[in-house]
């Protein structure tokens, strides 16, 4: 594989699609390939069946889930939507509530919003300072109303890895749904869903080495929702649309080379060591809890900086910050507000994600770096403001 | 978000950073800063015989801002200290092409400027 320049630490927004990935992919483009439609009844149509069957078979099994569990999407982000609107706007009233927390992802957020300008009623859950909630938390807002409960497994920000078995035995004691956002979660955490009482999870390919646009949601045997795409009897009528065999096979094909057993110990050595390293930078802190967490994520907040200075001083490392950037004027992300950081601490804080190809020598040439442009830009200031 | 060349080379290797000496002579200072912009700046500068003959700024902001107090920095140098009020903020944005949304930013280095102007008068 070509080394990525800059240095890329943003495994946790996407991977780089893994060359046996692609062969796989290609494999299903051309002619002489699997390139039918899969829901034709001839040969080539038939072949592609057959490999997006197999590819749903090994997306079941990574999850301990059974084939027919498994819906195509687009991605996490439309099993989301699949998943919060399926469930509560199939109902025909609008006397539905949704329980969710404030560090979703947008996924989730945006369309708990949606919902809750439909007339349904929506909780959002604070987090405490480290980025967990605790069950008491889900109990005491549930009400007879109560429908769906979503809390997603690993925090696409800071790492945090939520309390899911506990919860979802709470919702299944008391007949409510359980919905997963686990799109941060295969390779690097263990999602046992027969051990689990979790009813719906959403799941995405990019960020396990798969190509971007395909993803799936899983959905517990008996449990109904409300397709959102029409047009087809694809995915037992709930997801209409050709199925694309070629995004589905590298999303299988991905979910095969997820080895967690043996990549999770690769990614937590890297992120300790990138602690180790950027923890001596005077008053630097971790962002989330230091324990419960997946190994691939790291979240800094480190003060005395001006967020945007900070990315561009170090724009070698590809990273995500504290703000959200797609405008302008970065605003401060509203998860790390949530665990209780200021603003401008918010905007000084840095993601760095760890991944499959990530090096030692990618780690150490981040924290040199880092290092000495925060030296540099706090020598611009000898009084930080404290806001 | 995209950055001139000026901005990056200045945000690398900015002029004027820093404080004069406490026995430095003739030197006033002026700060400014906003919260919800994420911005404080403070300049100084000597003045002899009402000609600016340095300036030292420090700056708490994003590149645009510390780019401006830069430029605005070596500007400064022998001008006359009516120039401390006759800063053009608008040209300097455009100069530098500071997106317009930051212009409150720059804005704040033009009230440190009057910041030391005030503090000038006051000794004059």
């Amino acid at each position: 594989m070509k080394k990525i320049e800059p240095i890329y630490l943003d495994y946790a927004a996407t991977t780089p699609v893994d060359p046996r990935v692609v062969e796989s992919m290609n494999g299903c483009l051309e002619v002489g390939g699997a390139f039918a439609n899969p829901s034709s009844v001839h040969l080539p149509g038939q072949r592609a069946a057959q490999m997006v069957s197999e590819a749903r078979e090994v997306i079941a099994a990574t999850i301990h889930a059974r084939p027919q569990e498994i819906v195509f999407t687009s991605g996490a982000t439309e099993s989301d939507n699949l998943a919060l609107k399926g469930t509560l706007m199939g109902r025909g009233d609008r006397r539905g509530h949704l329980i969710t927390v404030k560090t979703e992802h947008k996924a989730v957020l945006d369309t708990a919003k949606v919902l809750d300008r439909a007339g349904f009623e929506v909780t959002y859950l604070d987090c405490d300072s480290t980025g967990l909630i605790e069950v008491r938390q889900v109990a005491d807002a549930l009400t007879e109303n109560t429908i769906l409960v979503s809390v997603m497994h690993v925090n696409n920000e800071i790492g945090v890895i939520q309390p899911l078995p506990e919860i979802g035995q709470l919702c299944r004691s008391k007949g409510v749904l359980f919905h997963v956002d686990a799109a941060q979660s295969i390779g690097k955490v263990p999602l046992p869903l027969n051990e689990w009482c979790v009813d719906l999870v959403s799941l995405t390919s990019h960020k396990v080495y798969g190509p971007k646009g395909i993803g799936a949601l899983y959905l517990r045997p008996g449990v109904q929702i409300t397709p959102l795409v029409h047009g087809g009897e694809q995915e037992r009528g709930l997801r209409a649309g050709t199925l694309s065999t070629h995004q589905i096979v590298g999303f299988g094909k991905a979910f095969e080379l997820a080895d967690m057993k043996n990549e999770a110990p690769k990614l937590e050595t890297l992120r300790a060591r990138l602690w180790e390293g950027l923890k001596s930078i005077d008053g630097v802190r971790l962002n989330g809890h230091p324990d419960r967490r997946s190994p691939n994520i790291l979240n800094v907040a480190i003060p005395g900086i001006e967020g945007e200075s900070l990315r561009l001083a170090i724009e070698d490392i590809a990273v995500s910050s504290g703000a959200a950037c797609n405008t302008d004027s970065p605003e401060a992300s509203y998860v790390l507000k949530a665990l209780g950081l200021s603003d401008s601490l918010a905007q000084g804080s840095l993601r760095f994600s760890v991944g499959r190809f990530t090096t030692i020598d990618d780690i150490d040439r981040a924290i040199a770096l880092v290092k000495k442009e925060v030296t540099r830009l706090r020598a611009l200031v000898s009084f930080a403001p404290d806001w | 978000m995209n950055y001139s060349s000026e901005v990056r080379q200045r945000f690398l290797s900015p002029y004027g950073v820093g404080v004069f000496e406490r026995s430095s002579l003739g030197v006033v200072s002026g700060e400014a800063s906003d919260r919800t912009l994420n911005v404080w700046v403070c300049f100084q500068v000597q003045v002899v015989d009402s000609v600016i003959s340095s300036s030292r700024f420090q700056v708490f902001g994003c590149p645009h801002t510390l780019a401006a107090a830069s430029w605005v920095s070596e500007w400064l140098g022998g001008r006359p200290a009516i120039a401390l009020r006759q800063l053009n903020i608008r040209s300097l944005a455009d100069m530098l092409e500071v997106p317009v949304e930051k212009f409150g930013k720059l804005l704040l280095i033009e009230d440190a400027l009057l910041g030391c102007a005030q503090a000038l008068e006051g000794i004059i």
